[in-house]
């Protein structure tokens, strides 16, 4: 019986399964039949065919690509069109494009992920129930490192089947047997006993004519062209010269401007604006508007001016039960949590844990909130037209919450959903963060109330950094109970923290109430070491509500707990007198896939080999998302202190890779993602509120900080795995493990270090404690 | 009213002398290439050229442009498309994931190697404090020896 709803799956399917159930019981299976998970058929759009939901070719040869993912920097558009062009028989160069769809359409939906299973993996009635229930609804969204293998197969079918169309059109236009007629891949369709051959442009609208097949065949990986071989990013041409078009860069004729101010705690509302006659005064100021008693927003002619006007702005919040919240606090309450006796059970294995074993390994680890900062601060334009209609420019994840909140903010205006357009731009950055819609549901408020006139709204960064998002917090409490061998007989973790789920859920997906956080596994994932030959595992966690919002970010409870449980595993490597490689050598004995990599990378750091005083190795590994990675990071702790992140070494199996440099880049984007965050990034709450507000006092590494990375990709024939979040990971316990090694601390708390600053904007990294 | 040139085209605005060049650049003259990142001077991804020095344009005002080229990230290819040398470099080595921070980065890898024809790790590391998220970092001190390398066969 297959899981309908695995811990994979991504957190709104329950909401979204739930009503579509409903659907299924009051409109029956014919209507499920009914669904569309196919896209259309070819047609003609002006000089271009449209030959399925991903591919259009133009009369000139060119070619577009529709790729229902957001283009964040990791490179998707590139990896997706190099199936299609593989497919299709195109060479790989300016001749290709990508565009986002804005339409939602069934097929365009990641149910599959939704199923927490690869698309190749379904079959029986179960799954066609679910995959025409998910596409009735169909969630549009990037995350989860899921791109690539949710698009695997049917990106490659769908570059097949407009090549067997454009094949078909030849046939046809040439009087001969599509079986005589070949496709050398550069855009032509070749009749070899003539000598004959026809372009792609030349027969694109003919094309749209020919049925696609049933089952379009796929090539056999020896006669790959492209997959596997390192392709340029198709968007780098535009991004050197500065052209891309960011949400915030979004020009719409006769725009209007806002900048906006949060509530400092979480959970006011506005008493009132102060000095409100005042701000409507200043040259330029459109209107002074409270959203939803949350927020107040200042419309004007600039956005320079808008925000200038706010920093004039007085207003009254009214207090909250939240007001006195500190960090102390928040921590005296997950400590409270962990030592209840009732947390809620995310895997028990074996015997219970032994209650006087003989060796017994015990630690509690800690890390802090901890927010995004993506370049590109939040921002989205919206058009509320009079004839009822809207469209919105939005940075955004996920298509399909971004019409969401679209839809709710401008519900004054009752626009209908189907009457929304969303045009997803280029994000910069968005690592989870761009899955919420509440920067998209504060334009449409204002939109609303200024038809036929975009609103672009733009938050500060002090918004973004202070007022925003954040990846829980988390304290956890392992313990191991060592065999004469040293290898744990029995493991038990428990962690307190916030639920992402329910949070994320409650935004999204009002209606829910956010659901009930037990079952939220973005707490507890990577806590369990399913990879690690522990007979005996007993995983729980606890969630300890709060005003602060958090949801998704880069690789979520993966990013605390994996070094919770990698730094704690090293513990008892040296408490076994075991080095830790060998140490999770031993334990990955039945999991060869992950001891090849580890494998890898201490081949790749030449782990053995001594170091000098107050330098360091550290080593960990993580699998998730279909993925596997391992790092060594080198270290050099000087005298007084200062951490030097020398070098890390990257053994990545990501499966098949479509395109070898992309995984590279990730997995430096990654390892700086982590590493930033194990050393230095942080956010932490008095009264009620965030208290840092922009990069100097939300520390993020600089070049100065970089270390050199290595990264070998180790070859596979898996069906591909994500490449964006497994790499952020291992990271942040392999450096303190390194550190370990070069000191004989073991840090347990995160961020590691201490932050200083040198002149205007650089910082070195400096142990807490003293250390020489 | 203030008289300066843009990517050499003239400028003549009639506009606050307290408005950062940035918010002029956006929103008086619709050049979108220089970012807003932090607007403090902290993350560089607005940075331009003022006069060949590489200053965050979110805390140049509009009153002290008086006289003044300046340069985006728009201005650094030639007329006819040809990308500049820093420009290529950061082609041939892929540098940008998401691009946002990349205009600022090439700005200032650019009046870097103007001062500095062949800097060291450790003078990139010095000289450019720009903020880059999606972590590109060592494929831009390699594209900076690239355009090093490049501009010296010139």
């Amino acid at each position: 019986m297959p899981r309908l709803l695995s811990r994979r799956s991504f957190l709104i399917t329950g909401a979204v399964l739930s009503g579509t159930v409903a659907v299924a019981a009051t409109a029956g299976i014919g209507y499920l039949a009914s669904v569309d998970i196919d896209g259309p058929d070819g047609f003609v759009d002006g000089d271009r065919a449209v030959l399925n939901a991903f591919v259009a070719i133009y009369t000139d040869g060119t070619v577009s690509v529709f790729v229902p993912k957001t283009e964040m920097g990791q490179g998707i558009h590139t990896g997706i069109a190099m199936l299609v062009a593989e497919e299709l028989g195109i060479p790989f160069d300016n001749r290709i494009s990508v565009e986002h769809p804005t339409e939602v359409l069934p097929v365009y939906g990641g149910w599959a992920s939704q199923l927490g299973i690869r698309p190749e993996e379904a079959s029986g009635p179960l799954h066609w129930l679910g995959r025409r229930a998910l596409g009735a609804a169909s969630i549009v969204s990037t995350g989860a490192s899921s791109s690539t293998y949710e698009l695997w197969t049917s990106l490659r079918q769908a570059g097949a089947a407009a090549r067997h169309m454009l094949v078909g059109a030849a046939a046809a236009e040439m009087g001969v047997a599509p079986t005589e007629l070949t496709t050398p891949g550069d855009g032509s369709v070749v009749h070899e006993a003539t000598g004959t051959s026809l372009t792609y442009g030349h027969l694109a609208l003919a094309a749209a004519t020919i049925p696609p097949p049933e089952s379009p065949e796929l090539k056999p990986a020896s006669d790959w062209q492209l997959i596997g071989r390192s392709q340029p990013r198709v968007d780098i041409p535009a991004k050197v010269r500065g052209l891309p078009v960011f949400g915030m860069d979004v020009i719409q004729p006769q725009m209007l401007h806002a900048s906006i101010r949060q509530a400092p705690v979480t959970g006011a509302a506005v008493a009132r604006v102060v000095n409100e006659a005042e701000l409507r005064e200043i040259r330029g100021i459109v209107d002074v508007v409270v959203i939803e008693d949350t927020s107040v927003a200042v419309i004007a002619d600039s956005w320079w001016t808008a925000e200038q006007a706010l920093w004039r702005a007085e207003i009254a919040w009214t207090p909250t039960e939240w007001d006195d919240l500190s960090g102390v606090e928040l921590t005296q309450r997950m400590e409270t949590a962990l030592d209840s006796d009732e947390p809620n059970v995310v895997h028990e294995e074996g015997e219970p844990f032994p209650d006087t074993p003989d060796h017994l390994v015990e630690a509690a680890y800690s890390a802090p909130l901890v927010t995004h900062a993506c370049m590109e601060s939040m921002n989205a334009t919206v058009l509320v037209r009079s004839d009822g209609t809207a469209e919105a420019w939005v940075s955004s994840q996920s298509l399909t919450s971004a019409r969401w909140g679209v839809s709710r903010g401008a519900a004054a205006a009752g626009i209908d959903l189907d009457d929304i357009t969303v045009n997803v731009m280029q994000n910069g950055g968005a690592f989870g963060r761009r899955t919420e819609l509440d920067v998209v549901q504060q334009a449409a408020f204002l939109a609303a109330l200024h038809p036929d006139r975009p609103v672009k709204l733009l938050w500060s960064r002090e918004e973004d950094i202070g007022r925003g998002i954040y990846r829980s917090h988390a304290r956890a409490r392992l313990r191991a109970a060592l065999g004469e061998d040293g290898l744990p007989i029995a493991y038990e973790a428990r962690v307190a923290g916030q639920s992402v789920a329910q949070g994320l859920m409650g935004r999204l997906l009002p209606i829910t109430g956010g659901g009930n956080p037990e079952g939220d596994f973005l707490t507890s994932e990577g806590l369990e070491s399913p990879h690690y030959a522990i007979p005996n595992q007993h995983v729980g966690s606890h969630h300890v509500p709060s005003n602060i919002r958090v949801g998704l970010w880069r690789s979520n409870g993966f990013s605390h707990n994996v070094f919770f449980a990698e730094s704690f595993f090293d513990e008892c490597a040296h408490a076994a007198g075991t080095d830790p490689l060998e140490y999770r050598r031993r334990l990955l004995v039945d999991s060869p896939r992950l001891l090849t990599v580890l494998d890898r990378v201490a081949a790749m750091a030449d782990w053995g080999s001594p170091l000098p005083p107050g330098r360091g190795r550290g080593i960990a590994i993580g699998g998730a998302y279909y993925s596997v990675v391992a790092q060594v990071v080198e270290v050099t702790v000087a005298n007084d202190g200062e951490i030097t992140v020398d070098e890390v070494s990257c053994a990545v199996d990501v499966g098949t890779v479509i395109n070898p440099d992309q995984v590279i880049a990730q997995m430096e984007g990654s390892i700086l993602w982590g590493l930033t965050t194990a050393l230095m990034s942080e956010n932490t709450v008095e009264n009620g509120s965030i208290v840092e507000s922009n990069f100097h006092d939300f520390q993020v590494q600089r070049l100065r900080n970089a270390p050199r990375i290595t990264v070998e990709i180790v070859p596979s024939e898996e069906l591909p795995g994500g490449a964006g979040e497994t790499g952020v990971i291992p990271i942040a316990p392999a450096l303190g493990n390194a550190i370990f090694a070069a000191t004989g601390h073991r840090i347990r708390s995160l961020p590691l270090a201490a932050t200083e600053t040198i002149g205007e904007r650089q910082t070195r990294s400096v142990l807490r404690t003293a250390y020489t | 009213m203030v008289t300066f040139t843009v990517n050499n085209a003239p400028v003549d605005l009639d506009v606050d002398q307290d408005k950062p060049l940035l918010w002029v650049l956006r929103e008086d003259l619709g050049i979108l290439g220089p970012k807003y990142g932090c607007g403090v001077a902290q993350c560089g991804a607005c940075r331009v050229l003022v006069n060949g020095v590489s200053v965050p344009s979110c805390v140049t005002f509009a009153g002290d442009l008086e006289g003044a080229e300046v340069v985006t990230i728009e201005g650094l290819a030639e007329p006819d498309g040809t990308l500049s040398v820093v420009q290529q470099a950061w082609i041939d080595e892929q540098v940008p994931q998401c691009g946002f921070c990349q205009p600022g980065f090439i700005i200032a890898a650019t009046a870097l190697l103007a001062s500095n024809p062949n800097p060291t790790d450790a003078e990139i590391d010095e000289e450019i404090s720009n903020i880059c998220r999606c972590g590109t970092y060592p494929r831009i001190r390699r594209a900076i020896h690239r355009a090093a390398a490049a501009l010296s066969e010139t």
